[in-house]
């Protein structure tokens, strides 16, 4: 009778323990990769929706404020998408025949609200609030990046803890006059760490880090 | 070896391990100390220890049932394959739903407030309700309103849950066939057309009181239409002694107002004027607002059969069977009579029941109240007759009282009376088959009328009974047509208040189940079914000749002042000047009223029990049973939840062999009745106390089947007070989930200073005295080896002061706690457990002996230590300290090792045992505070000052370039307490309301000694004995 184990099987052992230990760090360490991957964050990936509305056009072309249509970016937690009705206050008299804007005249004609896809979005445990970040001098640019240059929009920064807080310690290069705040070609005279902090002064900001900043 | 038994083992251990404490026994060497000794229950008082307290939950809290450890183990494992793969998989999409058009004043993410109002017993209170995007989700008082001045009531804070109760009622239907609200209206077009024949002989209303000018318009125009029909007010609660009994005195039907701002003495009959009747949120402004510590201070007698919120708060408490009390009422007047007040000669000669009560304690009242004419008030309860009621008149009469403390006015509710008189007439004509169609839109008259009634089966006679109503309840089960009726916070309407003003109610959703108003049912006798009650509101207050208020421009604009503010301007009823009493008329009519009841008087014994009806001040008559924030509310004084109990005394107990717990059988008037007993402090001896409103056998799954139904027992000859009752104990127990002696503070019976401290007013006022002497070491820093943490550089240092002596232990705001912080509700068997969630517990001691024990209440959420204890031990920081000092609890990072909880101090953490919201309908959903998460199972939860309110006002006011300024920022549970006990603020600004408080030399810390700084001081209650009954303790 021949040996139940051969020679090859102490390689096969070695292996597998090797197989088994190499999957116990890499297993739980690739995914801790992936997930910090632009593509599980969801980032780089524009995203369609069901109307091609293009940013680029309305923001560069026309030169609307991006204030214009997310209106409550000032006074409110949220942004505000545009109610239907706002679109129509331009496109009732421009591009009033165009097929590309027929669901919207259908939205408002049958009262349906228009369903966007949602691109940025925190955690149900986070109460994020743009109005203080405007307030503040903090510009859409910092977190949405240049959506007047994109296509369709997509999610332009990680959105993790560690994004915010990085700001929230030190948020003097994020800072601009109160009244760029949308204006996507501003640029700091100088060094944006040291006109931040006049800034910092000039806007009245006190960053928080206490949990309950965000989380309550 | 169980989890109970290593719990037990663990204790033990603690006990024998116990260390010293820095600074350790609060009163100063040499003396005993000053304040009393306090217990929670008749079991702590007698054995020092309360069983089970050892542990900081009851037995049983940790247990997991239903599951075994294999099973568990599965779960876990499957639990952790789902996060890996949920954790690495990309964010799901999700779908952003913009308005097609967004109403102007909306700004989606910010809340908008509405001024409403909400008519309970007729009489309506102004509310502010909270919406976000069209849901409403907080109610608060209106603080312009006269009768509310921005507090609540339990209940009022709890009709949010009510709304977006899925148990409600939801489709009109003719017997079990659904149908339509136009074919409704069609059927009662064709009904009410045949009877206009006749005047509508046959057609009787059966509704609850009503002040609705609205209403009363429709049944002015109903009864033109159907000049033969009738209306009927009925409720089984009605205050109609009052009014009755100023029509024994002044002949006329009147309804007192009663003004505590200029009462220095206040006499209570049975009154439960602090937390019961639609004055009530006022009336404890106005008390709590002279109980300062100072020779101005009020001082509360109360005479009541069992312990109530108000007689809690009494300086001098009397026990008295509630028949006896109109007997005490003429031994009162004849008193006053002998000491000068000879208007009082005619009815004080009546004066009976001597040797009922300790005549040195009557002379000293009458002594008090003469001292003070003009600045006292004698008021009595809703239970008691009418004779009592008009003694009580003839008292604030002679004592010059009318005009200053109390005044007299017409009564406003369309009917003046809704008692069984009226309801009895029409019992009458529906047993002799005079009715062909009752319109029913009283709260479920088949459950609340008195039993031998029996109008639930009477009900089955009538041809057509078309029932407007929010549930399915044992009145649906009768009636031929059921109406879902409008919650009142979906409805349109207006209502008075008991001073008159006019509130326009407006809604605050769309009805979610298509619910029907009271008006729309009656709009449709009178062919207006179709118009809608905003249009038929609209159209009634423009066609008024003459609007209130005289205010310039179209209606347009003043209907939309009146909806803004919430109240219609002047139009405040007017009190009745120079009234007169009677005093030989009185007399004459009081005499066999009261010899009856003297008749009664020196009985006692087992023949002579007296059964005593009452409101129960959570769920009132049952309509909040299916409230499931009120059921789990702990009763104020009894601190029961999800269950109603017989109330009797200690010395009753032992003499018929009762315990708490026990079920008894109640005979009263050959009908029986199962009831658990409940031994409670404070009670009148023969007598048993029945909570009406449970034991209900149709309504939503919540109140189902919880507690006994008294109302079995309650006929309509005795409605309140009913002597013969006899019991006998089954010998059988029932489960009570009593929450008293939850959370204590003093485990393992340890020694600590009373948590809740009291003096009489000469002690507080003397700055030498031995109590403030003692308070002087419960303040202040106790040494460390921290060093300590600077908070005075910050911009706000969050505290809170809780006034003691201002507390009375309504629980409103444990609900608006419950409402704000989307607290969960656990259920009767979890309660049992120990795992109620309440952020606020209200611990209630009692002083003295067992049979005539005084009470104090002390509120008490997390006190945000400063070195709290409980972040020490989180091995995850999960709970951690802000830069303003507060203790945060960051849900996200709890893994629930319970370690805080059992170390802190104060027992003020709320732990999820289990997923209590996972199976909420979603309806419920759209009442949760969305700016709150919304804990799941495992999590560890506690008071955060509201901290959600912070952020809110803290970043509106930095855009605005402002601090936030003391008492614009209010925590849920201070706004909407009536008598303002809480206050809060930042003690970084020295004119701050709170950091006043902190300074007062009735401040002191809780557990002080243990050196955790807390953030909420308390301020010790004052009483105001009189001197002539200070009793040497």
């Amino acid at each position: 009778m021949s040996p139940l184990f051969r020679p090859k099987h102490n390689t096969l052992a070695q292996i597998s323990l090797f197989v088994v230990a190499a999957g116990a760090v890499g297993v739980p360490g690739g995914l801790m990769l992936y997930a910090r991957t632009p593509y599980a964050r969801g980032m780089q990936d524009p995203i369609e929706q069901p109307l091609q509305f293009d940013h680029r056009h309305h923001t560069r072309d026309e030169g609307i404020d991006c204030r214009y249509c997310h209106n409550t970016v000032d006074k409110s937690p949220s942004a505000g998408i545009p109610p239907t009705q706002l679109c129509l206050n331009c496109h009732s008299q421009v591009w009033n025949k165009s097929p590309l804007l027929e669901p919207v005249r259908q939205s408002f004609i049958q009262n349906k609200p228009l369903e966007w896809r949602r691109v940025y979005k925190v955690p149900e445990f986070v109460y994020f609030n743009h109005a203080i970040h405007v307030n503040k001098g903090v510009g859409c640019i910092s977190c949405h990046g240049r959506v007047d240059k994109m296509a369709a929009v997509e999610k332009d920064t990680t959105m993790t803890m560690g994004f915010c807080l990085d700001c929230h310690r030190h948020p003097e290069a994020n800072l601009r006059p109160v009244s760029e705040v949308a204006n996507m070609d501003w640029k700091p005279e100088g060094d944006p760490v040291d006109s931040g902090r006049l800034l910092a002064a000039q806007n009245d900001v006190h960053t928080r880090t206490s949990c309950t900043t965000c989380h309550r | 070896m169980s989890c109970d038994d290593n719990h037990e083992a663990r204790a033990n251990d603690r006990v024998r391990r116990s260390l010293p404490v820095v600074g350790s026994g609060g009163a100063p060497a040499g003396g005993p100390p000053a304040t009393r000794k306090l217990w929670r229950s008749i079991e702590e008082r007698s054995r020092a220890v309360t069983p089970g307290a050892a542990n900081e939950f009851p037995g049983g809290a940790a247990d997991l049932e239903g599951s075994s450890r294999r099973g568990f183990l599965q779960l876990l494992g499957v639990s952790t394959a789902v996060a890996t793969v949920g954790a690495a998989c990309r964010k799901p999409n999700e779908k952003i739903i913009p308005f097609v058009r967004r109403p102007e004043e909306l700004t989606p993410g910010n809340p908008l407030h509405f001024a409403t109002g909400y008519a309970l017993e007729g009489y309506t209170s102004g509310l502010l309700v909270e919406s976000h995007e069209g849901h409403p989700t907080k109610v608060e008082g209106n603080p312009a309103h006269p009768e509310t001045l921005g507090a609540t009531t339990t209940a009022e804070q709890a009709l949010i849950l009510g709304l977006y109760d899925d148990d409600r009622a939801k489709q009109l239907r003719r017997g079990a066939t659904a149908i339509a609200w136009p074919t409704f209206l069609s059927e009662l077009k064709a009904r009410s057309a045949s009877l206009a024949g006749n005047g509508g002989a046959g057609l009787r209303f059966l509704t609850g009181p009503t002040a609705s000018p609205l209403l009363a318009d429709l049944r002015r125009r109903i009864l033109e239409r159907f000049p033969r029909a009738k209306f009927v007010s009925y409720s089984p609660v009605a205050a109609d002694g009052a009014i009755d009994g100023a029509k024994l005195a002044f002949g006329r039907p009147l309804m007192p107002r009663h003004h505590l701002g200029p009462a220095a003495v206040i006499l209570s009959l049975d009154s439960d004027f602090l937390n019961d009747g639609p004055e009530q949120t006022r009336l404890s402004r106005e008390y709590s607002a002279r109980r300062e510590p100072s020779r101005d201070m009020n001082r509360l007698y109360v005479v009541e059969p069992a312990m109530t919120v108000t007689g809690a708060m009494a300086d001098h408490r009397m026990r008295l069977r509630g028949g006896d009390i109109s007997a005490f009422a003429a031994s009162l007047c004849a008193m006053l009579s002998g000491r000068g007040l000879s208007a009082l000669g005619p009815v004080g000669s009546l004066g009976h029941g001597a040797g009922l009560w300790d005549s040195k304690w009557l002379v000293a009242l009458a002594a008090d109240l003469e001292k003070n004419r003009g600045r006292s008030l004698v008021i009595a309860g809703r239970r008691q007759p009418a004779v009592v009621h008009a003694l009580a008149a003839a008292l604030n009469s002679a004592l010059g009282n009318v005009g200053a403390t109390v005044e007299y006015g017409v009564p406003i509710t369309t009917d003046a009376t809704a008692g069984v008189e009226a309801l009895r007439a029409l019992v009458e004509e529906i047993a002799g088959g005079a009715v062909d169609t009752l319109v029913v839109t009283a709260e479920n008259p088949a459950y609340g009328a008195p039993a031998d009634f029996k109008l639930g089966q009477l009900l089955k006679r009538v041809p057509n009974v078309i029932y407007h109503s929010l549930y399915e309840d044992e009145t649906a089960q009768s009636c031929n047509y059921l109406v879902p009726a409008a919650h009142p916070l979906e409805s349109w309407g207006d209502g008075r208040a008991t001073d008159g003003v006019v509130s326009i109610v407006q809604p605050l959703v769309a009805p979610l189940w298509g619910g029907k108003t009271e008006a729309e049912v009656l709009s449709a006798f009178v062919g207006d079914g179709e118009v809608g009650t905003h249009a038929l509101l609209r159209k009634y207050w423009s066609g008024m000749s003459k609007l209130p208020g005289n205010l310039a421009g179209s209606f347009d604009g003043v209907w939309e002042r009146w909806l803004a503010d919430g109240i219609v301007p002047d139009t405040g009823a007017s009190s009745e000047q120079g009234l007169a009493i009677n005093s030989q008329a009185l007399a004459q009519a009081a005499a066999p009223l009261l010899a009856r009841q003297a008749g009664q008087a020196g009985q006692a014994g087992q023949g002579a029990l007296e059964l005593a009806f009452a409101p129960d001040p959570k769920i009132f008559d049952g309509r909040f049973a299916n409230n499931a924030w009120l059921q789990e509310l702990p009763h104020p004084i009894i601190k029961l939840t999800w269950d109603n109990v017989a109330m009797l005394s200690q010395a009753t107990a032992d003499r018929l062999g009762i315990e708490t717990g026990d079920i008894l059988e109640v005979s009263s008037r050959d009908r029986k009745l199962e009831a658990p007993a409940m031994i409670v402090p404070g009670h009148a001896d023969d007598a048993l106390t029945l909570p009406l409103g449970y034991g209900r056998l149709h309504t939503g799954h919540v109140g189902l089947a919880v507690g006994f139904n008294a109302g079995e027992l309650r006929v309509s000859e005795a409605p309140w007070f009913d002597r013969g009752a006899t019991v006998t104990n089954t010998g059988r127990h029932h489960r009570l989930a009593i929450t008293q002696d939850h959370w204590t503070m003093a485990p393992d019976g340890r020694e600590i200073p009373p948590p809740a401290v009291e003096a009489p007013l000469a002690e507080v006022l003397s700055s030498g005295s031995m109590f403030n002497e003692e308070l002087e070491a419960r303040r202040g820093a106790q040494p460390t080896i921290h060093e300590p943490v600077d908070y005075s550089k910050q911009q706000y240092k969050w505290g809170m002061a809780i006034d003691l002596n201002k507390c009375t232990g309504c629980s409103a705001c444990v609900v608006a706690c419950q409402s704000e912080n989307n607290i969960a509700v656990v259920g009767k068997d979890n309660v049992w457990r120990g795992r109620e969630m309440q952020w606020i517990r209200i611990d209630r001691y009692f002083s003295g002996p067992v049979d005539d024990p005084q009470m104090i209440n002390q509120p008490l959420g997390c006190v945000q230590c400063e070195t709290a204890p409980c972040e020490y031990v989180c091995p995850v920081n999960a709970t951690v300290h802000s830069d303003e000092g507060l203790n945060e609890m960051v849900y996200n990072r709890c893994i629930g090792t319970r370690y805080c909880s059992n170390n802190c101090p104060y027992k003020v953490r709320r732990f999820n045992f289990l997923d209590y919201t996972g199976d909420i309908s979603p309806a419920r959903e759209l009442g949760m505070n969305p700016d709150v998460t919304v804990r799941v199972r495992g999590v560890m939860e506690k008071c955060t000052y509201c901290v959600q309110r912070i952020e809110r006002k803290r970043i509106a006011t930095r855009i605005e370039g402002r601090a936030i300024a003391d008492g614009e920022l209010e925590t849920a549970c201070q706004q909407g307490c009536p008598t303002q006990a809480i206050t809060f603020g930042s003690l970084n600004d020295a004119s701050a309301k709170v950091t006043k408080l902190h300074a007062d030399p009735r401040r002191y810390d809780l557990l002080h000694e243990l050196g955790t700084r807390p953030r909420t001081a308390y301020l010790a209650r004052v009483r105001n004995p009189n001197p002539d009954l200070v009793k040497v303790d």
